[in-house]
């Protein structure tokens, strides 16, 4: 057993390991990550650390990617880098390194689960549905799964189902995502040699719309000012009364919403990043069409949501795609020109959320984009077919405008300034990672946070699933949502303000 | 360059200081101020509003030239009202019941009073009489209509009822706009002009004003 003693910004850990293993592996498996936008291939240089100890000899690749000078003083490529016994890493502050949630992978807390032998965690999105089969007594990720809401194909945005709905096709839009449910979640009980009737609990998170149609609730107060939702949840039902016949004995937990922007799919976001048991300011944004934005200040959490558009999900994107495989899903500036990965090392299909950030960023870099947004060309291409276009950039202007300002407003609200908040939980379906120093490039986070964010992958996933695994978290959560404030954007003049100065690329 | 194009450019290219600034100078050369605001920020903002139209401009820019033009607009708006100037047209704007989207109904407003009309911002989630008594109250010759959301969009047609209720229909224009909208829908609802975008609704109001 060897010991690896990991150095950032002041503060050291040190994890073992056994045998041999790659640095960014062993890493990973510890719950970090160093981004790795080439594949870990050692051809873009963007996991530099400072690295001493047992370690391989660096390869041809790190000697073309590094200075002599660099390598002299320690510098190595951390997805070259072999280790080979004790050693220390440490990374800049400023990195792109992240602590991102794995699969599966929880923080620490007591385990008191909810009844039964395994239990089901979801989370219903409004482009995707992502479940977790777990095992309750062994308190074991099971397996996990993800699928397309087929409610996309009534409408791909939240008001368009609600109007649906409105029309009389509740029923329908019902009767779509429970089918996909159980569908989804047959072929997990059939990957794990289980059946469907051994599944006791299940927790199903999303945002308010979601819960609403879920549950074939009429979405009236959801259409409309003052938008008051007349149902927040925190409810318990069972499969047979949604209609899920071969869950029907299933006890399905609802989480509490804190209104009809801000749903149980945050609440869970919340829970998962632990931000609330902090004694600082902390923030949580979820980088979605409808851009939730929850901060932590003062021992109480305040709200809001801003209508970012579902960019950063691929859509209103010439190429824009999901995290699906082909995505493209990272992209920088190699040679002067654009290098870019896909997800899966597909072909590339389109761009994703992460892919969007950091194609921005590269092309300000550029300088094929200038301050305010306008390109010289009609179209930069990223791969031979995929790329970004004029009206492009203007919907990825609309977008982190949105959330910026919608951060702005938030800590003017509270009376703080960015740079107050320890640390910046990011959550969202933009892809496997994004750049946090991209997603600061194109002004989507504010530079005080460089370096303070922490990307949770599908924290509303993991927040649902460590109900199951302690059922006081329900509650815990409940209270936490009745007790949010929540602070209006629309008409406000701070968020207008904030907005028009967010837009711009500087 | 003279001191008009002066204000024209710097107002394109959002520099508000830069505006406010060279407004004052103008005023203290002592040009009438009616020359001051068509050469100069109305100049500025058609250039603005083509460039909209045409998709070399996006929303911030728009935003930051209107900011501009307000902020040269402020200083020489008592010397027309001194020199007895009058707007081009007066209008109500707002968003309709039920809906909190601003940005459009705000670029809309901008554009206008880009071509010197005097815009009354009725704010959002407006309701219908509060646009007719609005309209009734300030001898406003159109009534502009916001909506982003399919489920509010039908409101408009509300509009349309209680003008005609209050017996003023015959003497305001009502323009629509917003993300869903079609012409069909303006047609249907008996209002009098779709815009596709701000620009365009300016040109429109300036169409309804000078017929």
């Amino acid at each position: 057993m060897s010991t690896l003693r990991i150095k950032r910004g002041g503060k050291e850990i040190s994890v073992a390991f056994d045998g041999a293993g790659l640095l960014t592996q062993v890493l990973r498996e510890h719950g970090m990550m160093i981004a790795t936008p080439c594949g870990g291939k050692g051809v873009c240089g963007k996991c530099r650390v400072r690295a001493e100890g047992a370690l391989s000899a660096p390869t041809a690749r790190e000697r073309a990617c590094l200075s002599p000078e660099e390598i002299a003083g320690g510098t190595r490529l951390a997805c070259q880098t072999v280790l080979q016994g004790d050693a220390v890493v440490s990374v800049p502050d400023a990195s792109d390194f992240m602590n991102i949630q794995l699969e599966g992978t929880l923080p620490e807390f007591p385990h008191h689960p909810m009844k039964g032998r395994y239990g089901l965690a979801a989370d219903i999105g409004t482009t995707t549905l992502a479940l977790r089969l777990v095992d309750l007594k062994r308190r074991a990720l099971l397996k996990a799964a993800a699928a397309v809401n087929p409610q996309n194909g009534v409408a791909a945005d939240v008001i368009g189902r609600i109007e649906a709905a409105l029309n009389g096709e509740g029923k329908m839009l019902q009767a779509l995502v429970t089918r996909e449910i159980e569908n989804t979640l047959q072929s997990l009980c059939a990957d794990c040699g289980i059946s469907s009737g051994e599944i006791g609990p299940a927790v199903m998170a999303g945002n308010t719309t979601m819960l609403y149609l879920l549950t074939g609730r009429d979405p009236t107060t959801l259409s409309r000012a003052p938008f008051a939702a007349d149902c927040l949840f925190h409810l318990r039902t069972d499969g047979g009364a949604l209609g899920m016949r071969s869950v029907a004995g299933v006890n399905i937990c609802l989480p509490a919403c804190v209104g009809a922007f801000v749903g149980a799919d945050i609440v869970c976001g919340v829970l998962a990043s632990g931000m609330c048991k902090r004694k600082d300011t902390a923030m949580l944004v979820d980088l979605g069409t409808n851009g939730e934005i929850a901060l932590w200040h003062g021992g109480t959490l305040y709200c809001c949501a801003t209508a970012a558009g579902p960019a950063f999900e691929g859509a209103n994107i010439r190429h824009g795609a999901g995290s699906v495989p082909g995505a493209i899903d990272s992209v920088w500036v190699q040679g002067g020109r654009l290098a870019y990965t896909t997800m899966g090392g597909r072909k590339p299909v389109g761009i994703c959320g992460s892919g969007l950030i950091d194609a921005t960023a590269a092309m300000l870099k550029l300088g094929l984009v200038d301050e305010t947004g306008l390109m010289e060309a009609d179209e930069v291409f990223i791969s031979d077919d995929i790329g970004l276009t004029q009206k492009d950039i203007r919907s990825i202007q609309l977008a982190k405008g949105a959330i910026a300002a919608g951060i702005k407003t938030i800590c003017g609200h509270v009376g703080i300034s960015a740079g107050q908040i320890e640390t910046l939980y990011i959550a969202g379906g933009f892809g496997s990672h994004i750049s946090v120093l991209n997603a600061v490039a194109i002004g989507l986070i504010p530079r005080e946070l460089t370096g303070r964010a922490a990307v949770l992958g599908n924290a509303s996933l993991t927040g649902a699933e460590m109900m199951l695994l302690n059922e006081s978290y329900v509650e815990s959560a409940a209270k936490l949502a009745h007790s949010a404030v929540s602070v209006p954007l629309g008409g406000s003049a701070a968020f207008a303000e904030h907005y028009m100065n967010s837009m711009m690329f500087d | 360059m003279n001191l008009f194009e002066e204000i024209s450019e710097n107002l394109q290219k959002g520099n508000a200081r830069g505006v406010k600034d060279l407004v004052q100078q103008a005023i203290d050369e002592r040009r009438p101020a009616k020359e001051i605001l068509d050469e100069g920020l109305l100049s500025g903002m058609s250039i603005i509003g083509e460039k909209f139209k045409n998709n070399e401009i996006f929303v911030p820019e728009v935003l930051v030239a209107a900011r501009a033009m307000n902020m040269g607009a402020a200083l020489l708006k008592p010397l027309l009202k001194e020199a007895g100037v009058k707007a081009c047209g007066k209008a109500c704007i707002g968003t309709v019941k039920g809906d909190l989207h601003d940005i459009g109904k705000n670029l809309v407003k901008m554009m206008m009073e880009g071509k010197g009309f005097e815009v009354i911002d009725l704010g959002t989630d407006v309701a219908p009489e509060t646009f007719v008594e609005t309209a009734a109250k300030e001898n406003c010759q159109i009534i502009c209509l916001s909506a982003l959301l399919t489920t509010t969009m039908s409101g408009m047609e509300d509009v349309v009822k209680a003008a005609e209720a209050a017996g003023i229909r015959d003497k305001v224009k009502i323009m629509v706009g917003g993300a869903p909208l079609t012409d069909a829908f303006c047609r249907k609802i008996g209002a009098d002009a779709y815009a596709p975008d701000a620009a365009s609704a300016a040109d429109k109001a300036v169409e309804f004003c000078s017929a």
